[in-house]
């Protein structure tokens, strides 16, 4: 039989909020956090707008004065944004948890991508290496022992995210950084849940984040056409044209105990590949499918009453996830109800799936659905009972949630109420 | 965790090192010293017509990885169900090919300065379509699987030694738990980039003697089979203390740490082999006497013999033991890793029927 896994803590610092009950409410009412972006020139970029938290945090995860972009090395821990989100979401789940357990007996499960340093730190390595249009690994390495001093470790390793949360929350068991692109943060989950059941630790700090609204990623993203054009995020809007990249973190803390009030458990959790095509995605959504019939078999009996969708806004993501919710809920589809977050923060890549994850919480907790921001003209392709314009209030006893990534991964987790 | 029975059977290894593309036969060549010294491979040609527009656009550790994948698959024969098969590696920080990003950088500047905006257009047209596919560390692990038709359970782990190791309990976990009957694991990862080179450079490994390389390795894992190479027994995680800040724990603590998790690990039964993978010359130093400690017949230093190639390593020494195993008749294998991740690894593998 395997051991239950109980929702203790959550935590979230989103575009729209430095807690996730401010998140929360101001989700509940339909608001975007999208706009333009202004912390860097993006004239001439092929998407102009993104979610971002308005403000510098330092190394604690409080509020800074400094400008939120650096451009330039050198680089300290403090501009580290991923880090820095991260601890404020984090804090907050491990504050609201009160879970005790031995140092070995607690795990840390991050979904953080990219290993890559900041912009700045790449235009100075790249710069060093002579500026023209081929990279002279040669001249670098003369130049690389007194660039090297300039960049942070934090910085090019998205493990130190991982590493320094379970320093913070004296974490000793397992500490691991899931690298699934989109899917990231809700296969940290998956992990966590899994290292739990299998008795591997006790107590879990599981989330994503992802801080992406940088050059890199705008030129990287607007070169694979996925970013919206018309700059608004509208999951299964008939005029969606793309993604608005978004930024925060979001956590949960899960324990094996079930503590004194109970109210939520994660009944169940799976991951497949498409393993499709190097670009383009599975247009029969089969991946996806096997990732939510994954999760809802390894559930068991439940009642699926709300979906949180991956959503991105994407053509045919969109009527892909759409199609696959159909056949997977079946006769159960109208007694469901599905709502998308991008909407409203924006896609934050690896931390994509974290904040969809609390958004099911939502549901299944307190039986507040929130609604899918951007979604004024529902897609005939994307048919579903979609939760639109306001929060929705009903009792949720399961609800399923959607993380799937470029390079296909898919990861699904099914949470439920505690009776 | 600890495996049932025998534990999982090892079907197939594939690795990629200094001495080129292989299955079994890397230890003979350990042995032999026959083992070129650490350097950027020379990556091998797509074996496929149409993988040759796929290898333009994928980073080298995910051509590395695709290569062995294929290699382990071949090896095991498994040519039917992949969609079924799990896929579980350790991936390092893939970063883009710094050819692209020059090419970006000389198409954004104007009058010897970098425009942000010269960037957005032109920077953006000199670019790699897949540009942010190979900046996303999964694409080690998704790009082969694609090549390949993986479509089971996965995960892709940030690793600095540990990662790798979480993939093989994770695989042993996919296929005890029933989710999965096959898997491959493994990792795959370039210690070469300039990037990567800055971090271990600032981080003081290269001072410490760690030789770095590149590297990929794949195991194909089972739930049964009657003629394997070997099996995995044990994977074990021994979290070191280390100070605040350090990346690695002080060379005593760990030496402290490593023979009780060695013993542990073998549940005071005795090995033949022991592979070591420290990092640099302090992880080295503390764990150097630990084959002689456990009387083990033979031991290698997977890092010394084929250079340090951060999240393949700990595959690579796993291919490496098994391949001991075979070679010399051995029965059974220690395989001790540790990385700036701050935990020692061991996984315990034991000789096959093949």
């Amino acid at each position: 039989m395997k051991r239950q896994v109980f929702v203790r803590g959550r935590g979230a610092i989103t575009p729209l909020g430095e807690t996730w009950p401010a998140s929360r409410d101001a989700l509940a009412e339909g608001r975007s956090a999208v706009e333009p972006v202004k912390h860097f020139d993006v004239e001439g970029y092929p998407s102009q707008v993104a979610a971002t938290v308005p403000f510098a945090l330092d190394a604690r995860g409080l509020r800074s004065d400094k400008p939120s972009y650096a451009p330039k090395p050198p680089l300290d821990e403090a501009e580290d944004r991923r880090l820095a989100l991260a601890r404020r979401a984090a804090d907050e789940a491990w504050a609201e948890a009160r879970v005790s357990a031995a140092p070995s007996r607690i795990g840390v499960f991050v979904g953080a991508e990219s290993g890559r340093a900041t912009y700045g730190t790449i235009f100075a390595l790249s710069r060093a290496a002579g500026g023209g249009a081929r990279f002279d690994h040669a001249r670098f390495g003369e130049d690389a022992r007194r660039l090297a001093t300039s960049v942070h470790a934090a910085a090019v390793s998205p493990a130190a995210v991982a590493s320094a949360l379970a320093a913070r929350i004296g974490a000793e068991g397992p500490v691991e950084t899931i690298s699934l692109a989109c899917a990231s943060g809700a296969a940290a989950i998956v992990s966590a849940t899994q290292a739990i059941r299998l008795g591997l630790c006790d107590v879990a700090l599981a989330g994503g984040v992802g801080a992406d609204v940088d050059p890199f990623m705008l030129v990287g993203f607007g070169l694979l056409g996925a970013l919206s054009a018309r700059g608004v995020s509208c999951p299964f809007d008939v005029r969606r044209d793309g993604f608005v990249v978004g930024e925060g973190a979001a956590f949960v803390v899960l324990a094996a105990d079930a503590g004194d009030a109970p109210r939520a458990e994660i009944r169940g959790a799976a991951r497949t590949l498409d393993a499709h095509h190097l670009t383009a995605p599975d247009p029969t959504g089969d991946g996806a499918e096997r990732a939510m019939r994954g999760a809802i078999e390894d559930a068991g009996h439940v009642k699926i009453g709300y979906v949180q969708a991956h959503g991105t806004s994407t053509q045919l993501n969109d009527a892909v996830e759409a199609a696959a919710i159909r056949r997977v809920l079946g006769d159960a589809l109208p007694d469901a109800h599905v709502g998308a977050v991008k909407g409203a923060v924006g896609h934050w890549i690896a931390g994509a799936g974290a904040i969809g994850f609390l958004c099911a919480l939502e549901a299944v907790e307190e039986g507040l659905c929130l609604p899918t921001a951007g979604l004024d003209a529902p897609d005939p392709a994307c048919a579903l009972p979609h939760v639109a314009g306001a929060a929705l209030r009903k009792p949720v006893e399961a609800a399923l949630v959607n993380a799937f990534a470029f390079g296909g991964a898919n990861a699904s987790l099914v949470v439920s109420r505690c009776a | 965790m600890r495996l049932d029975g025998k534990g999982l059977p090892v079907v197939a290894v594939s690795t990629l090192t200094a001495a080129g593309l292989s299955g079994p036969g890397l230890a003979r060549r350990v042995l032999e010293d026959g083992i070129p010294s650490p350097r950027e491979l020379a990556a091998p040609a797509p074996s496929r017509p149409e993988d040759i527009r796929q290898r333009k656009l994928m980073s080298r550790a995910a051509w590395f990885s695709a290569l062995v994948m294929r290699g382990a698959l071949a090896e095991a024969r498994w040519d039917e169900g992949r969609d079924e098969i799990g896929a579980f590696f350790g991936v390092g920080a893939s970063g883009a090919e710094m050819d692209e990003v020059a090419r970006l950088v000389a198409a954004s500047m104007v009058e010897g300065q970098f425009s942000l905006a010269r960037c957005g257009r032109e920077g953006l047209d000199a670019c790699n379509p897949l540009f942010a596919f190979q900046i996303m560390n999964n694409f080690t692990l998704c790009h082969g699987a694609i090549l390949e038709g993986l479509a089971g359970p996965n995960a892709a782990f940030f690793s600095r030694g540990a990662g790798t190791l979480t993939a093989l309990e994770e695989a042993c976990a996919a296929i005890t738990s029933g989710a999965c009957e096959r898997a491959l694991v493994g990792g795959a990862d370039t210690a070469l980039h300039p990037v990567t080179m800055a971090e271990l450079e600032r981080e003081g490994f290269l001072r410490q003697g760690l030789m770095p390389a590149e590297g990929a390795a794949a195991l194909a894992i089972t739930s049964e089979a009657e003629a394997p190479l070997g099996y995995v027994e044990a994977v074990r995680f021994f979290p070191v203390d280390r100070p605040r800040g350090a990346l690695v724990p002080r060379t005593g603590v760990l030496r402290d740490a490593a023979v009780p998790a060695a013993l542990d690990a073998l549940e005071d039964q005795p090995c033949d082999v022991v592979v070591l993978a420290p990092w640099g010359a302090p992880a080295r130093e503390a764990l150097v006497d630990l084959p002689e400690m456990l009387e083990a017949e033979l031991s290698v230093d997977a890092s010394l013999s084929l250079g340090e190639s951060l999240a393949a390593t700990p595959a690579l020494a796993w291919v490496l033991a098994l391949d001991l195993l075979v070679h010399l008749d051995k029965h059974r294998a220690l395989v001790l890793s540790a990385g700036p991740d701050g935990d020692l690894g061991a996984v315990v593998l034991t000789k096959g029927g093949a």
